[in-house]
């Protein structure tokens, strides 16, 4: 039986950094998913925290934050480590389609609920977004698309919305997907930059539901502003995500040139855990149970929604490992009486605790498994989603779970 | 504005609904008033069921004969919303034999037929059931959509001529000497005040009986109690299945179209706008009911809801189950010497037709009218028109045509079209009258997806109206939902809300404060 340096468990974000970090050290290195993540889901910009206000200086910032947030995850790497694993990131997506934050701090960018939305690292594709004002902006919607409400957006954005309708291509009823491959093809993107360009009224920017393309999304971009002369962007709608699955898309190509070897669609269902150890995990492979041996594993499969912890009635837990989960005393207080409230509900900050090297701990602090470390959302201590923290947390502690890992 | 009618009903459930079509038939003209929108009063918090009246027959048997009767009677008139499904009483080892018999014995006196069935049969018929049952009964058990009931009987009551102010309140009875002579309402959404004579105020509240009465300084005995029910995510049978044992909490789960709910519990009520459902209530809902179907334990839930039954107080008794589930028509000029004014409260859904039929009877008398009742021979206008799952995938192929087929709602199969029409009909206020009409938000993400579509539609009417977009809207839905879906957040719902969460509080950045604008906060 083959034996890895690296097993990571979940393909979000996290484990997907992790796989990287540890094939760019050299390392041999499996990685199981059940899903494709839920960066496909949600994934669009980095978000890293965004309490700090738009503007200001994200190190600084960060940094004081850190200092009234001790247990955070952040707080095991402080700015430098958060900062060194998003260059990392940056450095994956080489131009045309590159993430770049605008100045130094987070900016605004408009949403598909017509809000505006603090963020950090920005793809090329929506950095004119993060300028944008109701004066200068047109919101283009694709009529039949209805994922993405034009008329929601340019009236809560209050500035200019048009709903096209392109009867040669049937837009009824697309997803997403399918408008993004449209798009990937040539006549379509510039069918529609035509379109726009007839509705224009002295714009400067247009905004545009976030499909545009899988494959080159940067060519869109171009192709659009060319025709309409304005700045385009696109705009984060419901799931799925076109942004996200690009990402996806490119750290898979990427492990896989590096010679990472890639599960999808099986669960783990098991692991032996010998003397403090994980000896090997079990994958479930009808009619197969497999068994993969490591050296190490990173456990980033992600809160609730991936997996990584479940609930009951009763009681919240960590299926694969069996791992203490911190948690609220019962189900009555997981959640808040109302779903809006300035503090995010208590089970948010639910999850997995770990010593600085990010090795999961019992109440007494004592590390439970030497070679497994927990990386991402699964982590106990934060709010990602009221922060606005996610990708941040999945891109630093990913990052430094294998720098950890793999210097032991 | 003033308004004046003959008769001025209050409450826009089952009750009041039936009385308008019923006075319209007999000719008799209405205005009937509801201070939120029809189906918001237990009329739509109840569980659904079609009762055959065999759960009471045992206790109270004019209640049991009451319930066959009216059953036969919606059977022929409303057939559309009823589905006929037909009931089980299961018996499990604990229940024994002996209540079984009594059960049967009393149903027969009450005219319910009823079959006995061995434990195998019955879970031939019901596989899911426990195998532990050791017998069952049928019953003719039904399943009724009190949504498309009430805004049907208005539907129909407003083509003869009745007419209804919704989102309208009442906030004072005028009284002339020993006489009432109208109501003082108020919108509650424009919050314009203006009165209302009437010869004849009908009391149609339900739960809110006393609120109403008070305002002429009276009251009545009713108890109040609170009875919370879960929504499942898939059908757990296909007929109704009760315990085959004396009524009590947590003993029947009636199918519902592509659901089951799960009720129900009993608890004294004292708020009557406050129907938390608490973590113990659906805690004894999942583990009483799994006995019977033990599936239930790993189901998922979609939402919990609770509805204020009045119980009136015919005798003093300990345990609110034991209080008389009939109903009271009260005429407060004998009872209490006020002249044109009358209650009619408590009763069930089923009854609402006979409850209807007896307010209009006493109306015909006062006026000195002889017109007979019509609603049980008139069917409702939608008769034939079917309104469940299969139906609306049939309508979507054959009467939609494809162009046209924008799907609002994918798990329902709730065409844009259909919020269209109802846009167009212009009665609707509020985005929760458009969900009453619809089945949008019922399905398994609650809404999650398919109320910001809706919200699309209707921005694009605000937009053409000129008016603003509103984010409001949108968190006011959330918060809503989550009333009903908080109580069942565990397990696979857990995952759901998560999504949810991220997309809404996450992605859309919607917060407890009032969004940002894009000029706003930014260089
Ligand atoms: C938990 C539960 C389960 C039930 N299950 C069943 C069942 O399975 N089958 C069955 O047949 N029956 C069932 N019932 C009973 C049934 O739901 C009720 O009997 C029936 O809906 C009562 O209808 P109503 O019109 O009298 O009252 P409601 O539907 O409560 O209507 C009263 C209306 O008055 C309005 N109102 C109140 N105050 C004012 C005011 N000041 N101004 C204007 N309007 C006002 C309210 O908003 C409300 O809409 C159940 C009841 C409960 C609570
Ligand atoms: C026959 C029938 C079939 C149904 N089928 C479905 C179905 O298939 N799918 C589905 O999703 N729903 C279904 N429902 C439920 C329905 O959608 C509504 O939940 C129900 O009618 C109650 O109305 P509401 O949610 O508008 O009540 P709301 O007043 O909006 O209340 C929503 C929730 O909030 C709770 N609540 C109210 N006040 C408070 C308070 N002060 N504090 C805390 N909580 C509070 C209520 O218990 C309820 O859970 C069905 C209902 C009936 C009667």
């Amino acid at each position: 039986m083959k034996r890895w340096d690296l097993i990571v468990i979940g393909t979000g974000l996290a484990g997907l950094t992790a796989a990287r970090t540890a094939v760019e050290m050299g390392a041999k290195v499996l990685v199981i998913g059940r899903g494709m993540g839920s960066l496909t889901l949600f994934g669009n910009t980095i978000d890293v925290l965004g309490e700090i206000p738009p503007g200001a200086d994200m190190a600084t910032g960060v940094a004081d934050w850190i200092a009234v947030h001790p247990d955070h995850p952040y707080a095991r790497m402080g700015w430098s480590g958060i900062s060194e694993a998003l260059n990392a990131f940056r450095e994956l997506f080489p131009s045309p389609y590159t993430f770049d934050s605008v100045g130094r701090g987070n900016s605004l960018v408009p949403t598909g609920a017509g809000t505006m939305r603090p963020t950090y690292l920005l793809p090329i594709t929506m950095t004119a977004g993060a300028g944008m004002s109701a004066a200068d902006t047109l919101i283009i919607g694709l009529r039949g698309f209805k994922d993405f409400q034009g008329d929601t957006v340019s009236l809560d954005l209050q500035c200019r919305g048009v709903n096209l309708s392109l009867p040669r291509y049937g837009l009824e009823g697309l997803t997403a997907l399918a408008l993004a491959r449209l798009m990937d093809e040539g006549p379509f993107r510039e069918s529609l930059g035509e379109a726009i360009r007839r509705q224009m009224a002295g714009e400067k920017r247009i905004g545009l539901p976030a499909v545009l393309g899988l494959k080159a999304p940067a060519d869109v971009l171009k192709t659009l502003e060319t025709i309409t002369g304005a700045k385009v962007f696109e705009i984060p709608m419901l799931p799925p995500s076109i942004p996200g699955t690009r990402i996806f898309h490119r750290f898979r190509e990427f492990l896989i040139a590096k010679g990472a070897t890639f599960l999808l669609g099986n669960p783990v269902i098991g692991a032996d855990v010998k003397e403090g150890r994980c000896e090997g995990i079990t994958l479930q492979n009808p009619p197969l149970l497999t068994v993969y041996r490591a050296e190490r594993y990173i456990l980033a499969t992600g809160r609730f929604l991936g997996g990584g912890i479940q609930a009951d009635r009763e009681r919240i837990s960590e299926p694969l490992f069996h791992l203490p989960v911190l948690q609220p005393e019962s189900r009555g207080e997981w959640f808040r009486e109302r779903f809006f409230q300035p503090e995010a509900h208590p089970i948010h900050r639910a999850g997995i605790v770990t010593d600085a090297e990010l090795r999961p701990v019992d109440a007494g602090g004592r590390v439970i498994l030497k070679n497994v470390r927990a990386a991402g959302s699964i982590l106990a201590h934060h709010q990602m989603i009221e922060e606005h923290s996610h990708e941040g947390i999945d891109i630093a502690t990913g990052y430094l779970a294998v720098r950890r890992a793999l210097a032991s | 504005m003033d308004l004046q009618t003959e008769v001025l009903i209050i409450g826009g459930g089952a009750t009041g609904a039936g009385i308008s079509r019923d006075l319209a038939l007999r000719g008799i003209p209405s205005l009937l008033v509801e201070k939120d929108d029809f189906t918001s009063g237990a009329s739509g918090r109840n569980q659904g069921l079609l009762h055959s009246g065999a759960r009471y027959a045992v206790t109270d048997p004019e209640a049991a004969r009451e319930c066959i009767t009216e059953n036969r009677i919606l059977r022929r008139i409303a057939p559309h919303c009823i589905e006929d499904t037909g009931g089980l009483f299961v018996s499990l080892p604990e229940d024994g034999h002996e209540y079984r018999a009594n059960f049967i014995r009393a149903c027969g006196v009450a005219g319910i037929d009823t079959e006995p069935l061995s434990a195998r049969e019955a879970l031939s018929m019901e596989p899911k059931l426990s195998p532990l049952m050791i017998g069952a009964v049928q019953v003719p058990d039904g399943a009724i959509d009190p949504f498309t009931l009430v805004v049907e009987n208005a539907r129909d009551a407003e083509s003869r001529g009745a007419r209804f102010l919704l989102h309208t309140e009442v906030t004072g009875l005028i009284r002339e000497g020993l006489r009432i002579s109208g109501a003082r309402v108020k919108d509650r959404i424009t919050g314009e005040e203006f009165t209302i004579a009437a010869s004849q105020v009908i009391n149609a509240t339900g739960a809110w009986a006393n609120e109403i009465l008070s305002l002429a300084g009276l009251s009545i005995g009713i108890a109040l109690s609170k009875g919370s029910m879960l929504i499942t995510n898939t059908r757990l049978s296909e007929r109704v299945i009760n315990r085959c044992r004396p009524p009590a909490s947590g003993d029947i789960i009636v199918p519902n179209d592509t659901v089951s709910i799960l009720g129900t519990t009993s608890l004294r009520a004292e708020d009557l706008e406050n129907h938390a459902v608490t973590p113990e209530e659906v805690s004894f809902l999942v583990d009483e009911l799994s006995r019977m179907i033990p599936a239930i334990k790993g189901e998922r839930f979609t939402r919990a809801y609770a509805g204020v039954r009045p119980l009136v107080q015919t005798a003093q008794a300990g345990d609110d189950r034991e209080i008389s589930r009939g109903f009271a028509l009260i005429d407060h000029q004998s009872r209490d010497g006020l002249e044109g004014l009358i209650t009619i409260t408590g009763g069930k859904l089923i009854t609402y037709r006979l409850m209807a039929e007896k307010t209009a009877d006493f109306i015909c008398a006062r006026m000195g009218l002889h017109v007979p009742c019509l609603t049980h021979l008139q069917p409702l206008p939608g008769a034939g028109r079917g309104h469940t799952f299969q139906d609306r995938l049939l309508r979507l192929r054959h009467q939609i045509p494809a162009f046209r087929r924008e799907l609002l709602c994918d798990c329902e199969l709730v065409p844009r079209e259909a919020v269209d029409a109802i846009l167009r009909e212009g009665k609707v206020r509020e985005l929760q009258d458009i969900l009453h009409r619809t089945r949008l938000a019922k399905g398994t993400c609650q809404g999650g997806f398919c109320v910001y579509r809706l919200l699309g539609v209707l921005n694009e009417r605000r937009k053409e109206e000129g008016l603003g977009g509103s984010n409001r809207i949108l968190k006011g839905f959330l918060e809503e939902r989550w009333k009903g879906i908080r109580p069942v957040l565990w397990g696979t719902s857990l995952k759901e809300e998560e999504l949810i969460e991220s997309i809404y509080k996450g992605l859309f950045n919607l917060t407890p404060e009032e969004a940002a604008t894009a000029d706003g906060g930014h260089p």
